[in-house]
């Protein structure tokens, strides 16, 4: 089929091969691309609504036995600069949340092995005691398989333990590249192969979550792969249906032990029309100002993204590799009407809560995000005795509480 | 200078430039200001290494190798003091193409002295300097009359840019523009985008993008629209080239490795550039282009 064939089906409303996909994806000028992702998102989104959620991304440890290559977020087991964030300050974090109108915690961390199963239930439980109608969106599949590990528990009574805690939806982080020759190269095979990410999240599906799906791209991928990214996922969805949505960002490399440089703006562009393209059964697709910053997210919309994502109030991974862009509700309201859209507030199932907050009332401007502890802050959480530790420092600094 | 004259096809009428201006409909956009960009230029997409230094007599004055232009940057103090730092940096610069200051600067520091604007500037190519390094447009007190008295002195302009985006419409600007090169005739790259931006409320990406096709579409009589790297930083400057712009500033002469692994400025660049399907060439604060 030519360029043009490949168009017009998309235009019918057709589903794209795999063939068709990386025609599309390497020859198609990227203003058509842009056209057809967008005329996908308009036949999804009539009502010309582009959403956002108000929550914060909250990282509750560092500490990471899986070293992936390209993550500078992380710190060995032992590292001076590792934390694990007590139950207090996620509170306060929480607390904060909800006075700038955020219902949602999208709470992910590092595989930490002295923090067991236990940890997040009780974690799960207080704060569901405390504040019953915020939401958890926490746990993305690697973190559920290394409980499943650590616990010795199979994942779907891992994930039968988390919801019975209060576990409301499962970010869809570490999916990288779900191809394994990729997840080799960048480490990331022994936290979860791809296999498994996507069985966690049929399990999931199954136990009556939703979640989200990401791709990290630009590492060592080919387009071929970074096509079958697109297609695995959009097989589960068939299957499942329990996807809410799509996020895209470009592999950050500062800092990280892989290092090398970073995707361009268009590359962002192009692989984001692409994945509207092919996820034809996915109806969100996010654009991601955090890893791109606001303008080329906010071109994102042009090119078939239809929510503009989370104003995040923190943000700790993308920043540890070098980039610290930031958008506050006003920022994000005002870029999705200077693109011609209507912004509208969502939760994590899509559902639209209301206008912009920043409407209703004064919100105090928020120019930098936060962070997950203040520079310096090293303090050990005092409920962390209370859980067995498994690596000898863990072990030790347990004895030290004690 | 060859390509300064009107195309002969106007690409778009009054009325369509209004309806375009007032459309979200940024990709048709793009690609009609691509479109005039590419008879234009065809793939070509000129960029340039600058080593900025600063105006005080006897500052740094550090001239990596592969500077292609070397700019004076800021306000001097006093004419003695800009002739003096202009004899320094040409004393050091090995040929290399010399800018300096910005000409709203000068018709300040013209005005603070009790002197001609005209005066000034002689002083100034008489201390040898070539280039004026940019032409504010909205901060400029008679932008025609001093470009035309930079002409005059001997001066060439290096660019036009915009100081700040006080109003969402763009047209009228760019129209002044447009008169503006009318009667000079002496403007060789135009750099749409604000120079200054409100941290609190920046330009959109939307509005940058609209801004860089609408000058490509409505300034037809300057050659280039330049975009800053360093400003807008490589992805925002990377989708300029693809919606009108066909230079980039600002790209930083120094080739080394302080962010960990990344690659140089050069590469770094031409990856860009080559990624947007377009050809990299190299130019000096001249417009020659550069061998390598
Ligand atoms: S990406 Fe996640 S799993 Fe991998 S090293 Fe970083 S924190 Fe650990």
């Amino acid at each position: 089929m030519t360029i043009d064939q490949i168009a017009d089906k998309v235009k019918g409303g057709g589903r794209i091969d795999a063939g068709e996909a990386l025609d599309l994806f390497r020859h198609a000028p990227t203003p058509l691309l842009g056209q057809l992702a967008d005329v996908v998102r308009a036949r999804k989104h009539r009502d010309g609504l582009v959403t956002y959620i108000i929550d914060r991304n909250v990282n509750y440890t560092n500490v990471c036995v899986a070293r992936c290559n390209f993550c500078a977020f992380y710190r060995r087991v032992g590292s001076p600069e590792g934390y694990v964030l007590g139950f207090d300050e996620l509170f306060r974090k929480i607390d904060e949340t909800i006075a700038v109108g955020g219902g949602q915690l999208l709470l992910q961390g590092g595989h930490n092995p002295d923090l067991p199963l236990a940890w997040y239930e009780d974690l799960f439980r207080a704060v569901k005691a405390r504040y019953p109608s915020f939401k958890l969106h926490a746990l993305s599949p690697p973190e559920v398989i290394h409980l499943s590990r650590l616990s010795q528990l199979a994942v779907p009574d891992v994930i039968d333990h988390l919801i019975a805690a209060g576990l409301d939806s499962i970010p869809g982080g570490g999916a990288e590249i779900l191809v394994d020759r990729v997840r080799r190269l960048l480490h990331c095979d022994g936290k979860a192969t791809s296999d498994e990410w996507l069985d966690v999240m049929r399990h999931a599906h199954r136990a009556g979550l939703r979640t989200t799906a990401t791709m990290m791209y630009g590492t060592v991928e080919t387009d071929e792969e970074r096509l079958e990214h697109l297609l695995r996922l959009r097989a589960l969805q068939d299957e499942t249906g329990g996807f809410t949505a799509f996020i895209t960002w470009s592999y950050q490399p500062a800092h990280t032990e892989r290092g090398g440089v970073e995707a361009t703006g268009l590359d962002y562009l192009r692989t984001l029309a692409t994945a509207r393209i092919v996820l034809d059964n996915f109806d969100n697709v996010q654009a991601s100002w955090v890893t791109q910053g606001g303008k080329v997210g906010q071109l994102g919309l042009a090119f078939g993204a239809n929510d503009m994502g989370s104003v995040m109030i923190e943000e700790n991974v993308v920043r540890a590799a070098g980039a610290s862009y930031c958008m506050d509700e006003v920022e994000i309201v005002r870029n999705i009407e200077a693109a011609g859209f209507v912004p509208k507030r969502r939760n994590m199932h899509y559902e639209i809560l209301g206008d912009p907050i920043c409407r209703e009332r004064d919100v105090p401007r928020m120019l930098e995000l936060a962070t997950s502890r203040d520079e310096g802050d090293t303090h050990v959480p005092d409920e962390l005795a209370k859980y067995p530790a498994r690596s000898r420092g863990g072990k030790q600094l347990r004895l030290i509480q004690h | 200078m060859s390509g300064w004259s009107r195309p002969r096809h106007m690409p778009v009428t009054n009325a369509e430039l209004t309806t375009l201006a007032a459309s979200h409909d940024i990709i048709n956009l793009g690609m009609r200001a691509d479109e005039v960009r590419r008879r234009r230029h065809g793939t070509r997409t000129t960029f340039v290494r600058v080593a900025s230094v600063p105006a005080e007599p006897r500052g740094p004055l550090v001239l990596p190798s592969a500077t292609g232009e070397i700019r004076i940057g800021g306000a001097p103090a006093s004419r003695q003091a800009a002739v003096e730092r202009v004899r320094e940096v040409i004393a050091a610069s090995r040929g290399i193409p010399v800018s300096a200051f910005s000409l709203a600067d000068l018709e300040l520091l013209a005005t603070r002295e009790s002197v001609t604007l005209r005066s000034l500037l002689e002083d100034l190519r008489a201390a040898g300097l070539e280039l004026v390094a940019d032409a504010p447009y909205d901060l400029l007190h008679d932008p025609r009359r001093s470009i035309e008295e930079a002409n005059i002195a001997g001066l060439t302009l290096a660019r036009l840019t915009v100081h700040r985006s006080s109003s969402p419409d763009t047209l009228p600007l760019l129209k002044a523009v447009t008169e503006l090169q009318r009667s000079v005739a002496v403007i060789r790259a135009f750099a749409p985008l604000a120079r200054t931006t409100s941290p609190s409320m920046p330009t959109t990406g939307y509005e940058d993008v609209k801004r860089v096709a609408l000058a490509r579409l409505v300034v037809d009589n300057v050659p280039s629209i330049q975009v800053d790297w360093a400003l807008y930083g490589p992805k925002l400057a990377q989708i300029a080239l693809t919606v009108g712009a066909d230079d980039v500033d600002g790209v930083s002469a120094e080739d080394d490795m302080t962010e960990g692994r990344r690659r140089g400025p050069l590469e770094e660049i031409r990856r860009n550039i080559r990624a947007a399907g377009l050809e990299p060439v190299e130019r000096n604060g001249r417009f020659e282009a550069v061998a390598g």
